[in-house]
């Protein structure tokens, strides 16, 4: 025994809160079966504690002859036809209206016992059709009603008593309610005695069997009243009791309950999230279908060419103005907008899928198949959005400081100077040449420096000093452009790690999360 | 006479079709027509075949009912003599029981009735009766002529009880169906008594243990019901519940049903009448129950081909997206194309252009060294993006094919509990796939060496080494179908079009077209190949489950075949 049980209410609770889980993640029967037992809960529940017990059985079992007998008026016609009993009808102890619990259970021949025993007070009594005749709409109503009453007798009798149609239809379905069952072997008077007893011990060999070892197995005759005050005692007992409606909610819960029980991996173990290597496995594979390695080879060519532009001989600079900024034409920097960079190819997506893929097993594994379905519709649906996030990804990035390196301005400044220096000398060499042209070279002193003409050591100098200083430059530029490209890649690769954190391990660590708290809550339901 | 054998043989050709029938795939309406074919088979083994074979044999009655109808009661009261024994357990009668006279016992106690069950004989041998036995009970009690078999009950708890009788039902001459006053209007026994009238199965009703009071009213609804199910022939006995005598009903409650079967049993022209309305009727119901089992075949084949639909529709796609992989030129894209940069980018090329001579050296030197030049490092992303592309493709058309299995009729049983293992490709993919890719990059390299052999331009070949060469191939593959878009073109360095330029440089225009074109429909045969041994695993599926592409033609042939043998007999 446990130390406490738990309470109908909590246990529904839990049956709502799996339920609640389930919805929109499981495509499973049993979701919709535990949903229209929350739905029976909660109507049965607001109809008073009256206890409802039927009468069911097979035809010519005795049914409405019993129902008779307790109910003390021939409120149901046993007649020799088969089949005979159509429609339930009900018997009503006691004052307080069951008139609303009828309506639910939709019986509408009614009878009142007004001054009956007093034990039994609180008592509606039906009697159903036969559940084995060739008639199947009085099949069809057992079926409706055994899901809705709290106590069920079910009445057999020694020609019918195993017969394949009540036990594997009805009784063995009902194995875990054993507790809300009671069997009537009626028309015990057409036995002697010695064959009773052998015949009941059977029928107990046959509960037992199909798992209904607390089922109580009463011998009657409604002929003869053999057994009658027993049945009607042990009635009274669960009518006092008021918990009747209680505990077969309580066994129905506990039977939708069990049946979740079958989508739940107890073993499955905790979440413990995807590992480092797949969590950068995954990284890498998405970072490459999103284009990061032509970006960073874009901003690596992109750095250099300025770097080159700023550095290089002014005299030829211009040229690299011709072509295009190939950073400025993947079109990033805008999140709202889609950049240029070409599709995934079908290496990078094919890379890209396995990725997921593995992401979803890892994140799949040990759970049960109706889970490992919605892990993937989740990830199918992932799939769908990932390019698009991927894209604003790598448009949002900040690839690093786009700004020209101080070093550099110098140069840049520097060849300026370089390149005036030449212009001074080159002028000056044609002003001499004018003057020459005039005859006057003589007349203003050219400065010699080592021997060399003033004029002509600026410009050969200025100029070789520029092309030099250039080339110097350019491994310089190149390192530069090589450290933006690592910047930008760290920052890229980062990003792109986010979005596999949101995008596709967040979507399956909480199904997974869900799992378990739908575990938790179908176990608590059970328990 | 030839007629009769004809018959025989058509219907043995017959039955032989239906227990071949391939009902392996769980779709919704299997286990009906299985039960049709196995009722089928059993009911030409067990009657249709021996009564052809001899139709002077004994009449063969078998009294079947309820559980608890007192059928075991009737059957010793009937004949005056303690042969099977009654209870107040149910099931009862566990065991079969057949009584016949001490002359009409050499015809049931070979095979030629039930040949599938042993016969036991005598008391005492409760063990045995058991084992799915029937038993033999010679009684002086029964004319010569007609047997009398107490069968199990048709609706108990006991699976294998319920079975036995249905077999047994099949197997008979003439039913006396014994229900009682309290169980007439049972759905399970109507069920068989509809069975009976489909069947034409010749049919007599015991009404039993009907109480005193009630026996005209309860008389009279069962009539009118047995009128209503179309069974109004049937002859209605009506025994009422009487207290037992040492076991034995009162004589006059029997007494109307023995005196029927003792007319049977002396009057050699109403048996005969009897066997042929049985033997005419189950002729005629085969024709519908083989329908039944050809549909159900039919739907089989039907859901077989929407598996394997389904498993061609994933692979197909498979085989697809490699195709467009790799013909499309995006497998230059992104890692091969960074790789391609380097190789071109790193000068290498532009300067084995313009000094041939002195690179020549260095990368001749190279590949003797063994050393991993660039070119080599442009294998190695092909490669692993083919070997990507095949797998990631595979893994997809599996797990495509094993969930649209899942949700088919038929398709969740034969997946169940491999999904995992079907899921994905199999465990040898990797490795065979890669041995693939390999292989075709030897083919690339064979197919460079064998057009650049002789050609004027084999000097040039040899100064990027045949390595070279070979992945250079490789990307015109890639490329030449597709035309890079300017913008690729530039991501790639514009290096795409020098080398394909310089290839054609080497080759010659045609030359590098063709290698192309048979470098790829190699790798697009050995990726088919591939792909055909991976959905193998799901063809090798269904043909465990559906063989015998041919059993609906023959089972209408079985049919036609009888039916022609019975006009000419």
């Amino acid at each position: 025994m446990r130390a406490r049980e738990l309470s109908l209410a909590d246990r529904l609770a839990a049956l709502r809160e799996a339920v609640g889980v389930a919805e929109g993640r499981l495509e499973v029967p049993e979701v919709g079966a535990a949903r229209s037992l929350l739905a029976k809960a909660g109507a049965r529940e607001a109809l008073g504690d009256a206890t409802v017990v039927a009468l069911a059985g097979a035809t010519g079992s005795g049914k409405s002859t019993l129902f008779n007998a307790l109910s003390g008026a021939e409120v149901s016609t046993p007649g020799v036809r088969r089949p005979t009993t159509g429609v339930a009808h009900a018997t009503i102890w006691g004052e307080n209206g069951a008139d609303r619990l009828l309506d639910w259970l939709e019986v509408p021949r009614r009878h009142r016992v007004a001054d009956g025993d007093p034990a039994l007070d609180g008592l509606v009594l039906l009697d159903l059709p036969d559940h084995d005749s060739v008639r199947l709409e009085n099949r069809l109503e057992v079926d409706r009603l055994v899901q809705l009453v709290d106590v069920l007798v079910w009445v057999l009798d020694p020609q019918k008593y195993a017969d394949h149609a009540v036990h594997s239809r009805y009784l063995a379905p009902l194995a875990g309610h054993s507790g809300v069952l009671l069997v009537v072997l009626n028309q015990v008077d057409r036995l002697d005695e010695a064959a009773a007893v052998a015949c009941l011990a059977d029928l107990r060999r046959l509960l037992d069997e199909e798992g209904l070892t607390g089922t109580p197995v009463l011998p009657t005759s409604a002929r003869t009243g053999f057994g009658l005050p027993e049945l009607r005692t042990e009635l009274a007992r669960r009518v006092g009791a008021r918990k009747a409606a209680t505990d077969r909610l309580t066994a129905d819960a506990r039977a939708a309950a069990g049946a979740l029980a079958a989508h739940c991996a107890t073993d499955a173990g905790r979440d413990r999230g995807p590992d480092r290597a797949a969590r950068e496995h995954l990284a890498g594979a998405l970072a490459d279908a999103a284009g990061v390695p032509a970006v960073v080879a874009a901003v690596q060519r992109s750095a250099r060419r300025n770097g080159t532009a700023h550095t290089g001989w002014p005299v030829l600079r211009w040229t690299s103005k011709l072509r295009a900024d190939p950073l400025d034409r993947l079109h990033l920097g805008d999140e709202r907008s889609r950049t240029s960079l070409p599709q995934a190819g079908a290496v990078q997506r094919a890379g890209m899928d396995a990725a997921l893929r593995r992401a979803r097993d890892d994140a799949g594994r040990g759970l049960p198949p109706a889970w490992r379905d919605e892990l993937r519709r989740t990830s199918e649906d992932t799939e769908e959005r990932l390019p698009d996030q991927l894209d604003r990804a790598v448009a949002g990035t900040d690839l690093g400081p786009d700004r020209t390196p101080i070093w550099q301005r110098t140069v840049g400044g520097l060849q300026w100077l370089l390149a005036l220096t030449a212009l001074v000398g080159a002028l000056w060499l044609l002003a001499l040449v004018g003057l020459g042209l005039l005859q006057l070279d003589d007349v203003v002193p050219l400065p010699r420096v080592q021997g060399i003409p003033l004029p002509t050591l600026l410009l050969v100098g200025g100029l070789l000093a520029g092309l030099l200083l250039a080339l110097l430059c350019r491994p310089l530029v190149a390192a530069g452009a090589r450290r933006r490209a690592r910047t930008a890649r760290r920052r890229l690769t980062a990003r792109v790690a986010e979005v596999a954190d949101e995008e596709v391990l967040a979507p399956l660590s909480e199904a997974r999360a869900d799992h378990d708290r739908y575990c938790a809550a179908v176990g608590r339901a059970r328990s | 006479m030839t007629a009769p054998v004809l018959l025989t043989d058509a219907l043995q050709e017959l039955r032989d079709a239906v227990a071949a029938a391939p009902l392996g795939l769980a779709t919704p309406g299997r286990d009906a027509t299985e039960r049709t074919a196995r009722a089928v088979v059993d009911q030409v083994d067990d009657y249709l075949l021996p009564r052809l074979r001899d139709l002077d044999a004994p009449l063969l009655a078998v009294v079947g009912g309820s559980t608890g109808a007192g059928k075991s009661t009737l059957v010793n009261s009937v004949l005056g003599a303690r042969v099977t024994t009654p209870g107040v357990l149910r099931p009862t009668t566990r065991a079969p029981v057949l009584v016949c006279s001490p002359a009409d016992l050499p015809a049931f106690s070979g095979d030629r009735v039930l040949p599938g069950m042993p016969r036991t004989t005598g008391e005492g041998d409760r063990a045995r009766d058991l084992a799915g036995g029937l038993r033999l009970v010679p009684t002086e009690a029964l004319a010569p002529g007609l047997a009398l078999i107490d069968a199990p009950d048709v609706d108990s708890v006991v699976e294998a009880n319920r079975d036995l009788a249905g077999q047994l039902l099949s197997a008979a001459d003439l039913w006396i169906f014994v229900t009682t006053a309290a169980r007439y209007a049972d759905a399970v026994p109507w069920d068989l008594l509809r069975t009976a009238q489909e069947r034409g199965t010749a049919l007599a009703v015991v009404l039993d243990r009907t109480p005193p009071e009630a026996v005209t009213e309860v008389a009279a609804d069962l009539a009118a019901m047995l009128q209503r199910g179309g069974l109004g022939a049937a002859r209605l006995f009506v025994v009422e519940e009487r207290p037992l005598h040492d076991g034995f009903l009162p004589g006059a409650q029997v007494a109307q049903l023995r005196d029927w079967l003792r007319g049977l049993a002396a009057d050699q022209e109403q048996r005969a009448a009897v066997v042929r309305q049985t033997l005419a009727g189950a002729l005629e119901s085969l024709d519908g129950r083989v329908a039944a089992v050809a549909a159900g075949v039919e739907e089989q084949a039907a859901t077989a081909a929407a598996l394997g639909n389904a498993a061609d529709a994933a692979y197909d796609g498979a085989r697809q997206a490699v195709n467009e992989g790799v013909g499309n030129g995006s497998l230059l894209r992104g890692e091969v194309m960074a790789r391609w940069q380097d190789f071109v980018g790193t000068g290498e090329w532009m300067r084995s252009l313009q000094s041939r001579v002195g690179r020549l050296r260095d990368r001749l030197g190279a590949a003797l060294n063994g050393r991993p030049s660039s070119a080599d490092s442009l294998h190695g992303a092909l490669e692993s993006g083919v070997e990507t592309l095949l797998r990631s493709e595979g893994e997809r058309a599996a797990d495509r094919t094993v969930t649209a299995w899942r949700s088919l009729p038929g398709g969740g049983a034969l997946v169940a509990g491999r999904e995992e293992e079907l899921g994905t490709v199999s465990p040898d993919f990797a490795p065979v796939a890669a041995d693939e890719v390999r292989d075709w990059q030897g083919y690339v390299l064979e197919l460079v060496r064998e057009e650049g052999a002789g050609k004027r331009s084999q000097a040039r070949l040899l100064s990027w080494g045949v390595n070279g060469a070979g992945a250079l191939v490789m990307v015109a593959v890639f490329a030449s179908t597709a035309g890079l878009s300017g913008a690729e073109l530039a991501i790639a360095g514009g290096t795409t079009a020098v080398g394909q330029r310089v290839l054609e440089a080497v080759f010659g225009d045609a030359a590098v077209r063709a290698l192309a074109a048979r470098a790829r429909a190699d790798l697009d045969a050995r990726a088919d190949r591939l792909l055909a041994a991976e959905q193998d695993r799901f063809d090798e599926l269904l043909a465990g489950v559906a063989e015998a592409p041919d059993a609906v033609e023959r089972l209408r042939a079985a049919v036609a075949t009888l039916a022609a043998a019975r006009r000419s007999a």
